[in-house]
């Protein structure tokens, strides 16, 4: 029972609670200002009030992100995949890739916004600029890591380049390719709500915009929760995938 | 079993006729194996041991058909000549780490080459299922490669190996890295395999009790860059048994290919980069 209850009490999920205990304590406490931080309390009744609104627009955000997620990361892998295969690839699209992630994503987002106009594609598409860089780049650094000794043997099978690439580069790969895509996940969520800043009717980056605009300070504090929430479930989907199916490392 | 000295008139299982390996140009030119003539009956265990860097894996490598020899030599498998990489499928190749795929369990380990060749993977893991108790490794199919001893994953290793059906089988110090009671059980154990399911081997070694205790012929490789030195057939009788390497016929074996042996090993020592 002990064993437990410590166990419990080094767990994320407790980590969240004494986050809220300390907000809870120290906004009394020390007589905090509700500009800059209003009571917890405020900010979930502020939640409740608006809960079909928020409800719809953590949906909307979360489509948004798990398509531009998953576009980036097919998009990030099959460049990855290229540029290993290909120095003239890797020499060609690299830097143009890394040029392009210096770009404000403000500005490549009202590129994007002319393009595909008040759509979700234009969300999508943003949030997939954000998460296929450090796809693409964690998975040509995981096919570098295949060993040219392995490589070697397979090929003393006979085997053929498909049979190589499917048997042996991409699962010493994969290991690196969770890590560019635990990256990913943040940023999609990041390009979906900057998305949503161009104009859109739900969203959680429409009513964080909104927010700010009225200066609604607790519902601010609110979606900060809620995109909190949602990036940390994505991630923690993440991490299950990769215990469950990706738990070597390479040698 | 038969003395493989007694058959010379069979067509060796593999020859090499003059073969060279040389890197870079001319004047930098590093000659890692230099004209080795060698030749290997059918079913024969042939130990090939020298010092260390002496080009044995490159001599390993070429085999293999993972390197090509230079255009001056040639190798011949049942009396064919082989061009290049044309020898890649056709002989066992075990290298000296175990290579073992971290994500694949022992079976599917075992099955790899068998997987590679196409066989459907059901029948695979059959054929490499009934093998595991005679491997040593009964019990341990769904274990994975971190979960297994260093003498385990080698003869998981071995048991790939076996199951890429070839005659010829080239193993690379294999057990070069188990320790010396681990390694005297899988030297005994592997004479057991070899006896039953007779294929050719060439094995390398830096150990010459090993050499001798396994082989009908000891290859001597001289320093880089690498030739054959002499060659030394064994008689010692088969079933051979640990105690073998106390009698007085082995240590006469032993102090002959000691003395070349360490001869060449100084020669690496007292090599003086040009």
């Amino acid at each position: 029972m002990s064993m437990s209850l410590s166990a419990l009490a080094r767990s994320p999920v407790a980590s969240i609670v004494y986050v809220a205990i300390a907000w809870l304590v120290l906004v009394p406490l020390f007589r905090i200002e509700p500009r800059y931080l209003p009571p917890l309390p405020v900010v979930i009744a502020d939640g409740i009030s608006v809960w079909p609104d928020l409800v719809a627009g953590f949906w909307r955000t979360l489509i948004e992100t798990v398509l531009g997620f998953l576009a980036g990361v097919a998009l990030g892998v099959g460049f990855g995949i290229a540029f290993s295969a290909s120095r003239i690839m890797e020499r060609a699209f690299l830097p143009i890739f890394v040029a392009l992630q210096t770009i404000p994503v403000i500005a490549f987002g009202a590129i994007v916004v002319i393009w595909f106009g008040n759509t979700i594609m234009a969300k999508v598409v943003i949030a997939l600029y954000l998460a296929f860089f450090p796809v693409a780049v964690n998975t040509l650094r995981g096919l570098e890591l295949v060993d040219p000794q392995r490589i070697a043997l397979m090929k003393s099978f006979g085997a053929s380049r498909l049979q190589l690439f499917l048997k042996l580069a991409l699962p010493t790969a994969l290991p690196n390719i969770l890590i560019g895509m635990k990256l990913a996940v943040a940023l999609s969520l990041a390009g979906a709500i900057v998305g949503e800043w161009f104009g859109d009717t739900v969203g959680l980056g429409v009513m964080l915009l909104q927010a700010l605009y009225f200066e609604q300070i607790p519902r601010v504090w609110m979606l900060i929760i809620a995109c909190g929430a949602m990036g940390t479930l994505l991630y923690g989907a993440l991490s299950l995938l990769e215990r469950r199916f990706v738990w070597w490392r390479a040698d | 079993m038969p003395d493989p000295t007694t058959v010379p008139a069979a067509t060796p299982h593999l020859q090499l006729v003059n073969v060279w390996k040389r890197f870079g140009e001319e004047p930098q030119q590093t000659i890692a194996v230099r004209n080795v003539d060698l030749s290997i009956e059918p079913g024969a265990f042939v130990t090939l041991i020298g010092p260390s860097g002496c080009g044995k894996s490159t001599l390993f490598s070429m085999i293999a058909g993972l390197l090509p020899p230079d255009s001056d030599g040639s190798l011949l498998l049942k009396g064919k000549v082989q061009q290049d990489g044309a020898m890649l499928g056709k002989i066992a190749f075990m290298p000296q780490r175990d290579l073992l795929f971290p994500w694949r369990t022992v079976l599917d380990n075992a099955t790899l080459a068998l997987e590679v060749e196409g066989m459907p993977r059901r029948k695979a893991r059959a054929k490499a299922e009934a093998l595991f108790p005679e491997f040593g490794l009964g019990g341990f199919e769904q274990h994975y490669p971190h979960q297994l001893s260093g003498g385990m994953r080698q003869r998981v290793a071995l048991m790939r190996t076996f199951l890429f059906e070839r005659d010829l089988i080239l193993l690379d110090e294999p057990f070069g890295a188990l320790d010396a009671l681990t390694r005297s059980m899988m030297q005994r154990w592997l004479l057991d395999i070899w006896a039953k399911h007779r294929r050719t081997v060439l094995f390398i070694t830096h150990d010459i009790d090993e050499a001798i205790f396994l082989g009908d012929k000891v290859v001597v490789m001289t320093a880089r860059p690498g030739t054959i030195k002499c060659e030394e057939v064994i008689t010692l009788p088969r079933p051979r048994d640990p105690g073998v390497v106390t009698t007085p016929e082995f240590m006469a074996i032993k102090k002959e290919l000691l003395a070349v042996v360490e001869e060449e090993s100084l020669k690496t020592f007292a090599a003086v980069p040009a």
